[in-house]
Parts: C-alpha cells; structure tokens; sequence
C-alpha cells in the first residue's frame, strides 16, 4: 500500500478522527510512516511552544472601543504604534528595569582579559513578577545594541554520552522514575550561547523621547559600556507523555555568568533600579537578590506559579507549582552548575527525584 | 481571501454586536499568535471588526472570515517592520517544565526571531499555520482558505518545517 501523504500523517498527530482507518492502520505497521510521524509531532509541538500565547481580553472594553469607532467613523490606522501604547511601554521601564537586571544576572562566564566577570551566581531565589509586568516588558534593543554569537537550536542525540561529548556535561542520572514515567528519555543538548549588550544613552534618550518622557541620566561611563553574558551549553533527558507536555525533564546548564568591560556590576544595577515606574516590591526583591551578584533571580509568574524553599541533599533549592497542580519543577545551582527537575508531577515527586539523582 | 472587503453600505449591519461578542477573544486569539503582543493584537481586532461590520460577508462564514482577515492583518503588520516584539512569549517561557530557567534574554531574542520567521514563510503557509494552531479544526481552516481538508495538513506541515528551517537559519545570524 502507498505511504499516506505527509498532510496525512500531519492531520494524524492532532485530528485523528479525521484521517481514514486504512491510513491510520497502515501508519500503525509502518516503520517509515512512525518515523515521520514522530518528526511531524515534534515539528508540530515546537511550533505550538512558538506561537504559543494566552490574551485576557475585556470584550465589553472591546465592544465600547468599536461603538466610539463606528460612531466617529475613525478606524485605527494599519501598523502605526498608538500614543497609548507608547506610554504604557513608558510606565514600565519596570519592565526595562527587569529585563537588564535579569540581563545583567541572565548569563557569562569569563576568559578574555579585558572582561570584568561581574555576576557569578552560587544560588538561585524566586522573584516574583505579574504578567502584566512581563507584557509590557520593552526591547533590550531600545536601550542599546544586542548581538548574538552561538546556536540556539535545541538538537536531539543518540543518547547521554553523545549528550556528554557534545557539552562537557555529563548528564544526572535517574534513580527510580515517579509513577507513570515509563520509557527511554530523549537527549537533549544546546550549545552555549554568547549574547552582547552595549549600552546607548543616546537610543535609550531616543526611545523615551518618542515616548514623551524622560530617562534618569546614565551614571558616568555606562554609555558605551559593553555587557558579555554567557549562557550554557545545556543538556537535558526527556521523558515524553502523549499530551504533549513533558512528563519528566532533568536538565543542566552551566550556570549563567556576566563579564562587563568596565562598568561594575553595582552600578548598572542601581541604575535600573531607579528608572522611574519600577513597582517598589519589584525593586526591592530585585535590590536584595542582587545584592552581591551571587545569586541567580528566578522569575515567578505569580498568576501561574508559586514558589516555596526546599533543599537537594544540602544544597538549597527552590521548588515552583503551577497554581493548577499539574506542574512542579525544583531548581537548584551547585558547584557552577543550574540543575533542573520538572515535569507534569507533584512538588514531592519532582524532590524526589532530584535527591534520587546520581 | 483578500484582507479587503468590497465596499460595503454605510450601513452597520445589524449582527454585528452578536458576532462581536462571540468572535472577539478568537479573533484576538489569532491576531496576538502572529504579534505576540495584547495591546496590536487587539487594534488588529477592532480593524477587522470594522471592516466586518460593514461589509456583506454572510454570518454563516463570519468567524472564518474574520480569523482569515486578522491573520492577514496581523502579518501586514509584521511586515510592516514598526511593531515592537512583545512580551507575551516572555510570560509563556516561564511554564516549570522549561528547562530554561536562567535564561530570560535569548529567550526574549528568541521569541522576536519567532514573529520575523513568520513574517518570512509563504502568505497562505502563515495563515493555515496560524489559524491550525489558533484551535480551528482542519474543516473550518479549508473553508477560510478554500482549500481542501488533505490540503490543509500539507500546508501546516509545510508551515511548521518551514518555521522550524527559518527559526535555525537565522538562529544565530542576526
């Protein structure tokens, strides 16, 4: 029998119902027909995590929106950035204020001599931040220059040593799998990825003057200044669930450093900390987990997740549940090393398998 | 289907309160999948409401044809190259199971990458793409684009390469 079409096995992977059951046998005893059918799920998965988004909308806010349309006969021009939101962007350099902060503590690791290593974390500690906040969170590219130098794909091999070779990371083995977990994970591994940010006072001006406000002056020598942050490389072992959602992912990155070509970590930091619009709390959390560049800020999207401390075999760790139970992960940094243990489980289960690790 | 509607009466036909209602979180839903961002998707909404309301689509095909003109719109304005990335990927990339946890920056880049590659892959690929992972069933994304149902799963599954290959082409280029 012919091989169904690829559109075929595409409808197979999310509307089954609607493939013919010659089809769906023949793809059942088909080597061939699994293979792309695994490469077409996981396509399909990865493009559903790309365009994933979840909008709150006010219809009534809407409805009344379009009645004032209508009635002035005004429709909003195609493209063209709103004052509104322009100022809404403005009132958030909160938002700014989390992104270089979590810039300034998101990633590096030192070599060259000219580079000041200013961020080496020891810890991780949740901060927690609305997704409103999040949303409204502006470019880095607004403030600056932002280049990239290594590969972000995530690519599958063959097993943990070919995961090993490829980063210097051996992978966490698992003791005994929770209930439900069955099956050979798939590896994982990312390469490390280097990620330039230089400061412009002169962008950053630009961009607030176009929003109608005004920046703090920079603190002498930021402008210009250039940021090195060094993330990973990255391994990780995944167990699959046929939701789609992970069941069990143990992964390890080494943990994210910052170098900075003069600029002291202190400085940059109490500059954005003072940027008009930071929510008090939110500035405060980040003042005192930054406070020596030691300690890795996890962000806690409070609509979604909670957080709460626990520790893996003496190492101090924080655990995270989504408010709807079906997710815990624990996060922990030991030895220059970010580990991380999550999956569609309890609080208990992914703890026991992080203190189960060998 | 063209974005465009023919000139319809200045009339503001009588439904359109009731589609309104009904097909606003949808329509937002699609616009916010190609922008990211809340705020344009919803302008893209209220753009595509007004040309709805006063245009002659029959109601039967209404939410199709609004799904199909917020996709089209949105990608414009994609195109358009004014827009700022938005935040929503930034929300979204806090789920535990992301193993990601210390890396909020090439995430950020990464989900700007996201909405350039969509801007890049072939109009009618985007739309299905789109509107597929926007909840419509491979029935009602063939009747919008006037394609027939086998067809659909070909061009999602062209889509999805194709957002993949751009996604690694230009992973580390600009």
């Amino acid at each position: 029998m012919r091989h169904p079409t690829d559109g075929t096995l595409r409808r197979l992977v999310d509307e089954p119902a609607g493939v013919a059951d010659t089809d769906r046998e023949h793809v059942a005893d088909c080597p061939v027909c699994l293979s792309e059918l695994v490469t077409a799920q996981r396509e399909a998965a990865a493009a559903a995590a790309a365009l994933d988004v979840e909008v709150a909308v006010d219809v009534e806010a809407g409805w009344r929106r379009l009645s004032r349309s209508l009635a002035a006969d005004d429709a909003p021009g195609v493209g063209a950035p709103t004052r509104r939101r322009w100022r809404s962007l403005l009132r958030s350099p909160a938002i700014a204020a989390v992104g270089v902060v979590a810039l300034l503590t998101g990633a590096g690791a030192a070599a060259a001599a000219d580079w000041l290593q200013i961020f080496r974390p020891e810890r991780v500690a949740p901060i927690t931040v609305t997704r409103d906040d999040l949303l409204a969170l502006p470019e880095l590219t607004a403030y600056g220059r932002v280049d990239r130098e290594g590969n972000t794909d995530v690519r599958d091999v063959a097993d943990a040593a070919a995961a090993e070779r490829a980063t210097g990371i051996a992978v966490p083995r698992v003791g005994e799998l929770p209930r439900g977990v069955t099956g050979e994970p798939t590896y994982q591994v990312r390469d490390r990825v280097t990620t330039f940010f230089t400061f412009s006072a002169a962008e950053a001006a630009a961009a607030a003057a176009e929003a109608g406000g005004t920046l703090p002056p920079p603190p002498p020598g930021l402008d210009g200044s250039r940021f090195r942050l060094t993330n990973g490389p990255r391994v990780a072992a995944v167990w699959s669930s046929t939701g789609g959602v992970p069941a069990l992912v143990v992964a390890r990155t080494a943990a994210p450093t910052v170098d900075s070509s003069g600029t002291p970590f202190e400085t940059a930091r109490d500059y954005v900390l003072t940027l008009p619009g930071l929510p008090a709390d939110l500035a405060e959390q980040l003042r005192s987990v930054s406070a020596d560049g030691t300690t890795l800020p996890l962000r806690v999207l409070s609509e979604r997740m909670t957080s709460s401390s626990a520790d893996v075999n003496g190492t101090p760790a924080t655990v995270l549940t989504s408010r709807d139970a079906t997710m815990a992960a624990v996060v922990w940094l030991d030895g220059g090393l970010v580990t991380a243990v999550a999956g569609s489980l309890s609080a208990d289960e992914v703890l026991a398998v992080a203190r189960g690790l060998r | 289907m063209a974005v465009s509607t023919p000139p319809g009466p200045d009339a503001v036909r009588d439904d359109l309160e009731q589609v309104f209602r009904t097909a606003y979180p949808r329509v937002v839903a699609v616009a916010a999948r190609v922008l990211g961002s809340r705020d344009e998707a919803e302008d893209v909404a209220q753009e595509v409401f007004l040309a709805f309301g006063r245009s002659a689509v029959p109601a039967g095909e209404a939410v199709g044809w609004l799904c199909v003109a917020a996709a089209h719109t949105a990608l414009n304005h994609l195109r358009s190259g004014r827009r700022r990335a938005s935040r929503e990927e930034a929300a979204g990339a806090s789920r535990p199971v992301s193993p990601d946890v210390a890396d909020t920056v090439v995430t950020l880049d990464e989900r700007r990458r996201v909405r350039a590659a969509l801007a890049r892959l072939p109009r009618r690929q985007a739309v299905a793409l789109v509107l597929r992972h926007s909840g419509l069933s491979y029935a009602e994304v063939a009747a919008a684009l006037d394609l027939s149902p086998g067809s659909v799963g070909t061009t999602v599954r062209r889509a999805e390469s194709a957002l993949r290959e751009e996604l690694n082409r230009h992973a580390s280029s600009d």
